[in-house]
C-alpha cells in the first residue's frame, strides 16, 4: 500500500494538432463542460503538425470556465525560463489560478537542435531543468524586493525585477522516467507525470520510480506526499473486458483505483481523440474511481 | 506619396497585470467599437507588465473579429523559430487575425536581467534581419521540407517548415535609425513607429529612406504600410498637438495620411472613453476627409510588385469583376499555395475565385466566357480522382464556401445541401435526425463532384448511388442564369445533372431525400490473398450473394518485401445488432484465411469522419482508371491478378455497386450503368505501364465511372455514356451550353450525334 492520500485528478491528454485548428480546443472544452480536472498538451515547437503550446493552452484557458490547463510536459530547452515564469503567472492571473506547470528536460536533441535550440546531455539538461525551477520560483515570489539573482551554469538570472506573482501557488510537474531527474522530482518537484507507455517494464516500473523519488524528497526534508504522482494513460471503452483500460467503466474505475492503491496514482491524464470518450470517462469513470478510493481510504 | 492601403485604426492597451481583466476587457472594447486592431508593448523584463504573447493569445480567445498585434515584440527575449511556431498557432487558431510588429530590443539592463543577451545597436539589426528570414522561411513554408539558416545570432537546422498560417501575418518593425528603415524597407511589410519619440522631419526622412531602398530592393515604397502609434487627449478647446476637440484630431491627422502616407493609426490610450470618441468621431471623419483628399487611395485589395510578377498570360486580372476581386488567389499571394492544387493532382492555376454567393458564382462565369481559350476548373471538395479541378494557367472556380446544410422538411427527410460541404459534414449533419445519404467511402470528398456523377458508397446497395435520392438542384447555366432543375422542371437537365452534371452548369445547391439510419457495423479484414485471383472470384460471389444491407469495397494489394498479398476487405452492415453483424460477416470472412480484423458498432458519421485537413497539396498529375464489371469472372480474376501481380499499379480497388442502384432503369439518369455490380478503380505511378495494363482489363468492362478516370482520350466518353444516353447529352449540350464553357471535365461536345458522324 503506497497512496499518498491525494485528492483524485481526472483530465486529458490532447493532441495539439494543429489541423484543424479547432479541434484540440473542442476537446478541451468538452473536457470543460464535462467536468474533468485538467486539459494537458504535450509540447513540441519542433513538431510541425502540432500548435505552438503555450499559445494553445493560453487560447484554451481562454475559451474554458473551470478546467485547469498545463503542458504535459513543456519542452524547457526551446523556452527561456525567465520568459516562462512571467508567462507562466500572467496565464495564471488571466485564467484566474489555472494553470500548472508541467515541464520537461527536453529529449529530441537533433530536432531542438534543428529549431535552433542548444543540445545537452542528460545529465547537462537535468541541471539544466533544476536551475530554471529555482529561477521560475524566485520570479514568482514577488513579496522578496531584492533582484532576482541566479548563476547558473545554463540559465542565469541577474537582478531581474520580480513578479508578477501567479494567481495561486503554480505547481511545479516533472515528466521523468531515470533515477537522476527522479530525485530531482523528489527534492523539488510539487508533481510527477509519466506516461504508461514510455514505462521500461510497465506498471510495475511506477514502484521503483516512487521509491526514487521517495528518496529525493527525503533528501530535501520534504515528506513524499508534497510530489503527486500523476500518469498519462491511454485506453479504450468497449462492452468486454479486453486488458488494462480496454473494457468498460465500472473496470477501468477498478483498475485504476488499484493504481492509486498499489502506486500511490492520484492523477490520471486520458489521451483523448473525442468527445465521446471524454464524456464517459468523466461522467462514469472519474465518479466511479473516485467511489472506490474513498470508499477503501475509509478503511 | 500615396500607398493605396485603406485607413486603418488601432488601439494600444498597456498590458498591467494589476487588474487583467480590466486589460482584457479594454481589448474588447476595442473590438466593439470597431477599431480594427488593438495591439500591446511587450517587456519582458517589465515585471508590472502581462507577458505579452499570453495577453495576445489569450486576448485571441476573448475576441471575433478584430486584429491582434505585439506593438512591439522583444526580439531579444523571443526564440524566433518557436516565434514562427507560436504566430502561425495563434493565425489558426484566431482565424487569421495576427500581426506582428518586432523591435531589435532596447532597454538592454532588463533584458541581461533577465538572462537574455546583450547586443550592440548594430548586432541588434543583424540579429533582426535574422530573424526576419526565419520567421519568413518558416511562416511562408506550408510544408514539412527540412530548413537551413546559418546566420551570427540564429540558426536553423533542418527544422519542419510547418502549415501556412491562416492569412499572411504582416510583420512590422518599430524602426528610427536609417539601417533598421533600410532592412524594413527590404524585408518588413510595415514601418511602425511611435510619434511621441519622432523629432519634426523624422517622418519625411523615414519614408524617403524606405521608399529609396525599397526601390533598390525591387520592391515598390506602396508595398510597405505605413503605421504611426499616437496618442492625445480630447479637450473642449485647442491646448496642443491632439489635445482637443474631435475635428481638430482630425486636421491633425489627415496631413499624415495625405502628405506622409500613414494608412494606420493606433491610439495608445487605456481610457475606454478616449478610444470610445475616437472611434465615433475621429477615425470615420478622418477616413471620409482622406477618401475625399486621396480618391484613388480606396481600399482596393492591390497587390505587390513582387506578387504582380507571377501573373498568368492570357488573364484580364485588371478585369476580374469587384465582387470577387477581393477573395480572388492569383499565383503572387499568399494563400495560392492553399488552392492551386487538389487532393491528388498539382496544379499552376492562373486565378482562383472562391465564391461565396450564387451572385458570385454568375459573375466567375461571365469572367471565364471572356476567356474561351483557358482552361476552366469547378470545384467543390477538391478531391476529384480525375484531377480536373485544377489546372495550368486557367481559371478555378472554388465552390468550398458555398457550404450549407439544412433540413428543408423534417416529415419528408429533405435536405438541402450546397456543394462545397464536405460529405463527412453532411454525415455529422444528419447523424441527430437519425438519418444518412450514401455517398463515398472518404469523408473529405465535396458534395459537389460527387453528387453531379454518382456516388458510390457504403449504402449504395440498399439505398442506391447519391444521385439516385436527388429530388431537385439549383444550378446556374454556362450563361449564367440560376435555373431550378426536377422531375417537373427542366426535366432534361435534371435528367443530365445526375451523371454528367459537370458537362452543364454549376449546381449551387442539391436537394436530397434522405433515409433513416441507426448505428451501422463497420468491419476491416485483412486477408490472405496469396492466390489473388481466387480471392477477387470468392469476394465477388460473396457480395453478389450478400443481403442489400452488406456494401463491402476490396483492396489489392500484391506481396512485397515485407509484407503477403493482402485483401483489405472493409465491410458496413445496416444493422446494429451484433448477431445480425456477425451473420452478415461470416460469408466475407470465410472466403480467405484472416490475418487481423476489427468490427464495430458505430453511426454512419464515424464511419465517414476519416478526412483530416481540407487543404491539399498533391504534387504531378494522377493515372487513374475505372471500369463498371457485371461479374467478377475467373477471366477477369486471372487478367486482374496478373496484373496487380507484375506491381503496374499501386492501388486496384474494386466496390460493390448492384442492389439498389440497379433497381433505377437506364434511361432514368444519365448515369446509365446501372446492371454492373462492380466498380473497378487501378491508380499507377507510370501512365503508360498503367494504360497498357488497363488495356488486358478493358475488354472484361461494360461502361466506366467517369469520376474516377483520368484518360481525357475522346473514346473515354463512349465508356461513359452508351450510346442512347451520349446521344441525348449531345443535344442537350447543345442547347444548354451551345459555347462548350464546360469542357474540363469529361467533355460532351455540343454537335448532334447526326453531324459528328
Amino acid at each position: 500500500m503506497s497512496d499518498y492520500g491525494h485528492e483524485l485528478l481526472f483530465g486529458t491528454f490532447i493532441t495539439p494538432s494543429a489541423q484543424p485548428a479547432q479541434q484540440a480546443v473542442e476537446l478541451a472544452i468538452a473536457a470543460d463542460r464535462a467536468g474533468l480536472d485538467l486539459a494537458t498538451f504535450q509540447d513540441h515547437p519542433y513538431q510541425a503538425s502540432f500548435h505552438d503550446t503555450w499559445t494553445l493552452l493560453t487560447y484554451v484557458a481562454s475559451r474554458t470556465q473551470r478546467i485547469r490547463v498545463s503542458g504535459n510536459v513543456l519542452n524547457l530547452p526551446l523556452r527561456q525560463p525567465a520568459v516562462l515564469a512571467r508567462a507562466a503567472a500572467s496565464l495564471d492571473l488571466l485564467s484566474g489560478g489555472r494553470f500548472e506547470m508541467g515541464l520537461g528536460a527536453g529529449g529530441f536533441w537533433d530536432a531542438i537542435e534543428a529549431m535552433g535550440g542548444r543540445r545537452l546531455t542528460a545529465g547537462q539538461s537535468i541541471q539544466a531543468l533544476e536551475e530554471a525551477i529555482d529561477i521560475m520560483r524566485l520570479l514568482w515570489n514577488a513579496e522578496e524586493r531584492s533582484g532576482a539573482r541566479l548563476d547558473g551554469k545554463f540559465y542565469q538570472v541577474r537582478g531581474a525585477r520580480r513578479g508578477p506573482a501567479p494567481a495561486h501557488k503554480i505547481e511545479t510537474w516533472l515528466g521523468a522516467y531515470k533515477p537522476k531527474i527522479l530525485d530531482l522530482a523528489g527534492r523539488k518537484a510539487d508533481g510527477w507525470v509519466p506516461t504508461v507507455a514510455y514505462l521500461e517494464n510497465g506498471l510495475p516500473s511506477l514502484a521503483e520510480m516512487n521509491a526514487h523519488i521517495d528518496a529525493g524528497a527525503e533528501k530535501a526534508g520534504r515528506p513524499a506526499t508534497s510530489v503527486r504522482r500523476m500518469l498519462n494513460i491511454n485506453g479504450q471503452f468497449t462492452s468486454n473486458s479486453n486488458g488494462f483500460l480496454i473494457g468498460p467503466p465500472q473496470q477501468w474505475a477498478e483498475q485504476l483505483a488499484e493504481l492509486t492503491f498499489t502506486y500511490g496514482i492520484s492523477a490520471f491524464l486520458l489521451a483523448v481523440a473525442d468527445s465521446a470518450t471524454i464524456e464517459l470517462y468523466a461522467k462514469e469513470v472519474a465518479p466511479a474511481t473516485r467511489e472506490l478510493v474513498a470508499a477503501e481510504r475509509q478503511r | 506619396m500615396n500607398t493605396h492601403h485603406a485607413l486603418q485604426f488601432g488601439t494600444f492597451i498597456t498590458p498591467h497585470n494589476r487588474n487583467p481583466e480590466a486589460t482584457v476587457a479594454l481589448a474588447r472594447h476595442s473590438e466593439t467599437l470597431g477599431f480594427d486592431l488593438v495591439s500591446f508593448q511587450d517587456h519582458p523584463y517589465q515585471p508590472a507588465f502581462l507577458d505579452t504573447w499570453t495577453l495576445i493569445s489569450w486576448v485571441a480567445g476573448q475576441t471575433e473579429r478584430i486584429h491582434i498585434a505585439s506593438n512591439v515584440l522583444n526580439l531579444p527575449l523571443r526564440q524566433p523559430a518557436v516565434l514562427a511556431r507560436s504566430a502561425t498557432s495563434l493565425d489558426l487558431l484566431s482565424g487569421g487575425r495576427v500581426a506582428m510588429a518586432l523591435g531589435a530590443g532596447a532597454f538592454w539592463d532588463g533584458i541581461v536581467a533577465m538572462g537574455g543577451p546583450q547586443r550592440s545597436p548594430a548586432e541588434a539589426v543583424t540579429a533582426l534581419d535574422e530573424a526576419l528570414d526565419i520567421l519568413r522561411s518558416m511562416m511562408n513554408s506550408g510544408s514539412n521540407a527540412g530548413l537551413r539558416f546559418e546566420g551570427k545570432f540564429y540558426t536553423l537546422n533542418g527544422v519542419q517548415g510547418g502549415p501556412l498560417p491562416a492569412h499572411e501575418i504582416p510583420i512590422w518593425l518599430g524602426a528610427y535609425k536609417p539601417r533598421m528603415l533600410r532592412l524594413l524597407a527590404q524585408k518588413a511589410d510595415g514601418w511602425l513607429p511611435s510619434l511621441g519619440y519622432l523629432k519634426p522631419g523624422d517622418l519625411q526622412t523615414g519614408n524617403r529612406i524606405i521608399d529609396e531602398a525599397a526601390r533598390k530592393a525591387g520592391r515598390e515604397p506602396g508595398d510597405i504600410r505605413r503605421l504611426l502609434n499616437i496618442s492625445g487627449q480630447f479637450a473642449a478647446q485647442r491646448q496642443g498637438f491632439l489635445h482637443g476637440p474631435s475635428a481638430q484630431w482630425v486636421d491633425e491627422l489627415l496631413p499624415l495620411v495625405v502628405e506622409d502616407g500613414i494608412r494606420t493609426f493606433i491610439l495608445a490610450s487605456d481610457d475606454a472613453d478616449t478610444m470610445e470618441q475616437f472611434a465615433r468621431e475621429v477615425a470615420p471623419t478622418l477616413r471620409q476627409a482622406a477618401q475625399e483628399a486621396l480618391p484613388d487611395a480606396v481600399s482596393v485589395p492591390r497587390r505587390s510588385a513582387t506578387a504582380r510578377a507571377k501573373r498568368r498570360a492570357g488573364i484580364d486580372y485588371d478585369g476580374v469583376p469587384a465582387s470577387l476581386a477581393e477573395r480572388a488567389v492569383e499565383p503572387g499571394d499568399f494563400s495560392y499555395a492553399r488552392v492551386r492544387s487538389n487532393y491528388l493532382r498539382g496544379g499552376t492555376p492562373g486565378i482562383v475565385f472562391r465564391v461565396e454567393s450564387v451572385d458570385e458564382v454568375a459573375d466567375a462565369l461571365a469572367f471565364a466566357r471572356r476567356h474561351p481559350d483557358l482552361p476552366l476548373g469547378i470545384r467543390s471538395g477538391g478531391h476529384g480522382i480525375s484531377g480536373r479541378s485544377t489546372n495550368n494557367g486557367g481559371i478555378v472556380i472554388d465552390l468550398g464556401k458555398l457550404n450549407r446544410i439544412d433540413v428543408l422538411d423534417k416529415a419528408k427527410r429533405l435536405v438541402r445541401i450546397e456543394p462545397g460541404a464536405r460529405w463527412m459534414q453532411v454525415a455529422a449533419a444528419l447523424e441527430p435526425h437519425g438519418w444518412a445519404l450514401s455517398s463515398g467511402d472518404y469523408g473529405g470528398v465535396g458534395v459537389g463532384g460527387l453528387a453531379t456523377a454518382g456516388g458510390v458508397g457504403w449504402l449504395s446497395r440498399q439505398h442506391g448511388l447519391t444521385i439516385d435520392r436527388l429530388r431537385a438542384v439549383e444550378l446556374v447555366l454556362a450563361d449564367g442564369s440560376l435555373v431550378r432543375a426536377d422531375a417537373e422542371h427542366n426535366a432534361d437537365l435534371f435528367w443530365a445533372v445526375r451523371g454528367a452534371g459537370g458537362n452543364f452548369g454549376i449546381v449551387t445547391a442539391f436537394e436530397f431525400e434522405v433515409y433513416e439510419v441507426g448505428n451501422v457495423g463497420w468491419a476491416q479484414l485483412i486477408m490472405d490473398a496469396s492466390q489473388p485471383a481466387d480471392f477477387l472470384v470468392k469476394w465477388g460471389a460473396a457480395v453478389e450473394a450478400a443481403p442489400r444491407d452488406v456494401t463491402s469495397f476490396m483492396i489489392l494489394s500484391p506481396a512485397r518485401e515485407t509484407q503477403p498479398a493482402i485483401g483489405y476487405v472493409m465491410v458496413l452492415i445496416n444493422a446494429d445488432d451484433a448477431d445480425t453483424i456477425v451473420q452478415r460477416l461470416q460469408p466475407l470472412a470465410n472466403i480467405a484465411p484472416m490475418y487481423d480484423y476489427s468490427a464495430s458498432i458505430m453511426p454512419y458519421a464515424a464511419v465517414m469522419a476519416n478526412a483530416q485537413s481540407s487543404e491539399h497539396n498533391a504534387q504531378g498529375e494522377p493515372t487513374a482508371r475505372s471500369g463498371l464489371l457485371k461479374h467478377i469472372t475467373p477471366e477477369f480474376a486471372a487478367a486482374a491478378a496478373r496484373i496487380i501481380e507484375s506491381g503496374a499499379f499501386y492501388f486496384f480497388q474494386i466496390r460493390a455497386v448492384g442492389g439498389a442502384v440497379a433497381d433505377v432503369p437506364p434511361e432514368a439518369t444519365a448515369y446509365a450503368y446501372r446492371d454492373a455490380n462492380f466498380s473497378v478503380t487501378a491508380m499507377g505511378a507510370n501512365r503508360a505501364i498503367t494504360n497498357a495494363a488497363w488495356e488486358q482489363l478493358y475488354p472484361h468492362f461494360e461502361g466506366l465511372y467517369i469520376s474516377f478516370e483520368t484518360d481525357q482520350s475522346p473514346e473515354r466518353l463512349a465508356d461513359g455514356f452508351p450510346p442512347a444516353t451520349l446521344a441525348r447529352l449531345r443535344e442537350l449540350k447543345l442547347r444548354y451550353d451551345p459555347h462548350n464553357v464546360f469542357r474540363d471535365n469529361f467533355n460532351i461536345t455540343p454537335q448532334r450525334e447526326k453531324e459528328s458522324a
